[in-house]
């Protein structure tokens, strides 16, 4: 009896695989667009979960696995991010040695901006993300860089998501700098390439086989997996940031894992970023 | 054709120049090394994407099709061990790992997990 | 010879052999389907199985061709790792073979130098695959 539920199961996969079958366009300088991207991957997901509404895969799997999310609903009465979240605001209203603060980085006053990041620095060619501006910022106040995976750094960045619930995404990719469609084309490239010695892409897991069980784990769908960043994992039992999250994915296609801030990983932050626009900030969440 | 010798589980490459272990004992040891391999995270980790009717198999994943039936599906069993080798090459987008091919898997590992899912 | 017999057969039942494009898919298809140490037969040719960097493990043990292997292993995973395509357990083995070589166990130092090496080289064709086709997967 479970062995035919499975096996049935087993041919949806099938056909799901079948309808990510590549598209023409979109692929090179000349073609790549990411709004076509966008819009794209919401019809997939429309048309692999009905009944999931778009607005709601900001909860990640658990707008498409009714099983789980029950579960998680109870755990987030009594959230085991808020701990980190009065952290991180105390930390964000600490002076530095200076007398200044993180207010003074960033626009207006650091709060309810978690929406604008990834952004594309123009003057310095590359994509900046949060956790790295909250770095910037201390160093260019006299102090020591936080270490990027977890502790200070997500408190902080937790704390500014918090004041930023709500707020639509709204990454944009600049038209006047090709430079900027580079490296979200990159970040694509990224997401949907196969790596490691385990051969996975991102989108092995994220796309064809997102909430397809890999022994008891569901895997997320990849619309909406940035909006809830900082995260607090079951697994990890702590606070962590999204290049935490990143470095263990990769690492789990058996690769050498890059560091956080890599490049290569804040070219995918603003491949994914972009592909929840529209989409609202929630962060921190917690997931399993 | 190739007898597993489990004791030389690294490259196989003196498998054939040793003696063959006495037939019973070595088929025996090959499906339980094939068993382990199929349920070791570290190993094959088969189960996390492949149920299978073996008591000893809980909370597998339904990622692929489950192990079932294999000698309908593979009256050839060297066309499941290629596939075991390496499944990208019939579907390219596969999430299967290719287990011989990027050498995740031993050849005696590959052929003792071939042994093991056969009886299914 | 009941290995030699096996081929035979095999080769009979197998017409997709014959149509094998290259000798590349010929030897893939050989080792998938029946492992390393097989002999197989290539437009009039007979060919073996194993990997080349299998092959070059099967030189006298000793400590100049362990060290020889394993530095042309680490210049192998160089490679990949600058394309940005290393595999993770490639270093660890690197170290592993380094470490029988200073136990003295020449064979196993051969044996995991041929893996990592072979890893590596197969990483670099993961990468000018990826090059080519990563667009596949994406929804459109």
């Amino acid at each position: 009896m479970k062995i035919i539920k499975t096996l049935a199961l087993g041919l949806t996969v099938a056909a799901a695989t079948q309808m990510t079958h590549a598209a023409d366009t979109g692929f090179d300088m000349q073609t790549v667009d990411p709004e076509a991207d966008r819009i794209a991957l919401q019809k997939y997901f429309k048309s692999r979960f009905p009944e999931s509404d778009i607005a709601d895969y900001v909860n990640g799997i658990y707008a498409v696995d009714a099983g789980s999310r029950e579960q998680w609903e109870e755990l987030e009465e009594f959230p085991p991010y808020e701990f980190d979240v009065e952290q991180g605001e105390e930390l964000f209203n600490t002076a530095f040695a200076n007398g200044k603060g993180y207010a003074d980085c960033f626009e207006n006053g650091g709060i309810g901006i978690r929406q604008n990041f990834p952004y594309w620095s123009k003057e310095e060619g590359t994509v900046k993300t949060l956790e790295q501006e909250i770095n910037e910022c201390r160093v260019n106040n006299g102090e020591e860089p936080l270490k990027w995976g977890k502790g200070a750094i997500a408190q902080i960045s937790a704390y500014m998501a918090w004041t930023s619930r709500d707020k639509v995404f709204d990454i944009k990719i600049p038209a006047d700098d090709e430079r900027a469609k580079a490296a979200y084309l990159d970040g694509k490239k990224f997401f949907y390439a196969k790596r490691g010695q385990l051969n996975l892409s991102c989108a092995n897991c994220h796309v064809q086989g997102s909430n397809i069980a890999i022994r008891a784990d569901l895997p997320s769908p990849q619309l909406g997996h940035v909006t809830h960043f900082p995260v607090f994992r079951s697994k990890w039992g702590s606070l962590g940031t999204l290049h935490r999250r990143y470095s263990g994915c990769h690492k789990d296609s058996r690769s050498k894992p890059l560091k956080p801030q890599a490049e290569e990983f804040r070219n995918l932050e603003y491949f994914q970023s972009y592909m929840s626009n529209g989409l609202v900030a929630n962060g921190p969440g917690s997931r399993k | 054709m190739r007898k597993l010798t489990t004791s030389l589980c690294a490259a196989g490459v003196l498998a054939m120049f040793s003696a063959a272990p006495a037939v019973a004992d070595n088929h025996a040891d090959q499906i339980a090394l094939g068993k382990a391999v199929y349920m070791g995270k570290s190993r094959g980790n088969c189960i996390s994407c492949h149920a299978i009717d073996d008591p000893d198999a809980n909370l597998a994943g339904n990622q692929g099709p489950p192990t079932i039936s294999m000698k309908a599906r593979y009256p050839d069993k060297s066309k499941l061990r290629a596939q075991v080798w390496d499944a990208s090459k019939n579907n390219p987008l596969t999430i299967m790992p290719p287990l011989g091919k990027h050498w995740i898997l031993s050849e005696e590992e590959i052929d003792a997990v071939v042994e093991y899912i056969y009886q299914f | 010879m009941k290995k030699g017999l096996i081929i035979a057969a095999a080769l009979a039942m197998a017409p997709t052999l014959a149509t094998a494009a290259s000798f590349q898919e010929a030897f893939e298809s050989n080792r998938a389907m029946h492992g390393n140490d097989h002999v197989f037969e290539w437009k009039g040719g007979k060919y073996h199985t194993n990997h080349e960097e299998e092959m070059e493990a099967r030189v006298k043990a000793t400590k100049a061709n362990a060290a020889d292997l394993l530095a042309k292993a680490k210049a192998k995973n160089a490679e990949v790792a600058k394309l940005g395509f290393e595999w993770k357990l490639t270093g660890g083995i690197l170290k592993d073979a380094q470490k029988a070589i200073d136990e003295g166990d020449y064979q196993k130092a051969l044996n995991l130098a041929a893996q990592a090496k072979y890893h590596a080289r197969i990483g670099i064709q993961q990468y000018h695959y990826a090059q080519k086709n990563w667009h596949l997967s994406v929804p459109e």
